[in-house]
């Protein structure tokens, strides 16, 4: 497959889950592939990936990522804003270093990529910010994180609004995907296997996500497939959140 | 890129309308095999399209053509409900018999075509409905008012269809186009005078600053339709070249 073909990309939280998932895929695709996390190269990125060192947090280390993009690719067609860190407290519970934390990364972070990267992406390029329905619909004890997720989604369409018709900027709002993330989630029940089992009973595709559904829609937004679309936050969450939280048949 | 959908079968209302006609095209293209359902047929259908006279408001008819359909094909894996009509008035202007139209067509059209391809859907291991709302069921476009309504209708019952039949491994989504280059959008351009200086404002008015074409929703189509959107399900997709991401724009 080469829908990406001769496209050069930047995802950010390549580590692993649903950065690595893109990565992946988009490589798969025919894209060159750079991407980023705070620590050292993992030991199982393919050779062909370009790694770098970052904190997406400081403005410094962003402007230094920008210039290995410039070096290595030139111009970059996909920004994939995906790094975010999430914190499982109320408000009441959160400390200012939580807050610098988790609004660097999800927040500060995909503004400072932006604004670096957007002067070199004016050759139709495509943004694809990570955001998440707990965006729209809260899920408990995630306060800051859902907040930050509204303010991606918020973001994507002044990009849009903005910066096209050069660039088209758009969002993925996963639901339950399968990575570390959600397992910290689920570890703040007091029974995580049973608030498993009723989570998934709550999906009518009858699973959780996985990386790779949601590199699916990233590699269809990233293409020229998606000409048309921008400014938009796409749900991809097995059907969730189109029905109500109020489910008879589990009482 | 082809044979994204190779193996498949669809089945498209409104099949030689301008975006059902795309939708058809791209199919074909990508390897399913294609049924276009509408109520006139086309001399110059896509090759490899079958066509099949169709009236969505028609109970006995549709259930007749979902019959034979069964005798032909073991299982349906993709439906798109893209027959619908637009009436450009106020409702004031608008009679019950011109609402009760549109709506039986819009609305109650989707709801028959899928209540009769159910069994067939059922069938395969994994099917995709495809229904066809519109950004005008988010926000109003002046003197639309029944259309509105129909493409609101479309959505809630959109989700509805996904909450119920998710379990039986059936996808719905909505797909809810902004403005479309097609015989309805020209249409709504009307006898405006200056037509092309109208078009122009339109397209400047958009962030990505044209309106769509038949092929930009085939391609969004074509994704859901694919094993690619397997986790995408209840949701309303708009595209719309970023017009409903920004607010009114003011000539200041």
């Amino acid at each position: 497959m080469n829908r990406l073909e001769g496209k050069t990309a930047l995802v950010t939280g390549g580590r692993q889950g649903i950065g690595r998932g893109i990565v992946d895929r988009f490589v798969a695709e025919g894209a060159r592939v750079m991407t980023c996390g705070r620590g050292e190269r993992p030991a199982d990125l393919a050779a062909d990936i370009l790694w770098e060192t970052v904190d997406v947090a400081r403005r410094e280390e962003v402007d230094a990522l920008t210039d290995r993009v410039v070096a290595a690719f030139g111009e970059l067609d996909v920004l994939v804003n995906n790094a975010g860190v999430q914190i499982e407290k109320t408000i009441v519970d959160t400390t200012d270093a939580d807050w610098d934390l988790l609004m660097g990364v999800n927040a500060r972070g995909v503004f400072l990529l932006c604004r670096a990267l957007i002067p070199i992406m004016y050759d139709g390029g495509s943004i694809i910010n990570i955001g998440s329905i707990s965006a729209s619909n809260a899920d408990p004890g995630l306060a800051l994180y859902n907040a930050s997720k509204a303010f991606v989604q918020g973001l994507t369409r002044s990009i849009a609004v903005d910066h096209g018709p050069a660039i088209r900027c758009n969002a993925i709002a996963p639901g339950w995907i399968m990575t570390d993330m959600a397992d910290a989630a689920f570890a703040v029940a007091s029974n995580p296997a049973a608030a498993q089992q009723d989570a998934l009973q709550r999906h009518p595709a009858g699973r959780f996500g996985q990386p790779a559904d949601i590199a699916a829609l990233a590699t269809w937004l990233a293409s020229d497939e998606a000409a048309f679309a921008s400014g938009q936050v796409y749900t991809l969450d097995g059907g969730m959140t189109a029905a109500s939280p109020l489910n008879p048949g589990l009482f | 890129m082809a044979n994204q959908l190779s193996g498949k079968s669809a089945f498209v209302t409104g099949g030689t309308g301008g975006i059902g006609r795309a939708i058809c095209a791209r199919f074909a293209a990508e390897g399913a095999r294609v049924v276009a359902a509408d109520l006139q047929p086309a001399d110059d259908l896509p090759e490899g399209v079958d066509f099949v006279r169709y009236d969505v408001t028609d109970e006995t008819g549709v259930k007749q053509v979902f019959d034979d359909l069964a005798e032909r094909w073991d299982r349906l894996d993709i439906l798109v409900n893209a027959a619908g009509i637009e009436i450009e008035k106020t409702i004031e202007e608008t009679s019950l018999e011109e609402w009760n139209r549109i709506f039986a067509i819009n609305v109650t059209g989707t709801f028959l075509t899928s209540k009769f391809a159910l069994p067939l859907l059922r069938r395969g291991d994994g099917a995709s409905i495809i229904n066809f709302g519109s950004y005008d069921g988010y926000i109003a476009d002046p003197g639309l008012a029944a259309y509105c309504a129909t493409k609101g209708a479309v959505h809630a019952l959109t989700r509805a269809m996904a909450c119920d039949h998710g379990p039986e491994g059936i996808r719905v989504n909505a797909i809810c186009p902004g403005y479309v280059n097609t015989p309805m959008l020209q249409s709504f351009f009307g006898d405006s005078g200056d037509i092309e200086s109208l078009r122009q404002a339109v397209r400047d008015v958009h962030p990505m600053r044209t309106y769509g074409e038949p092929e930009d929703i085939a391609n969004l189509v074509n994704w859901l339709a694919s094993d690619e959107a397997r986790y995408a399900s209840g949701q309303l997709w708009i595209i719309d070249g970023g017009l409903s991401a920004q607010v009114q724009q003011m000539r200041l």
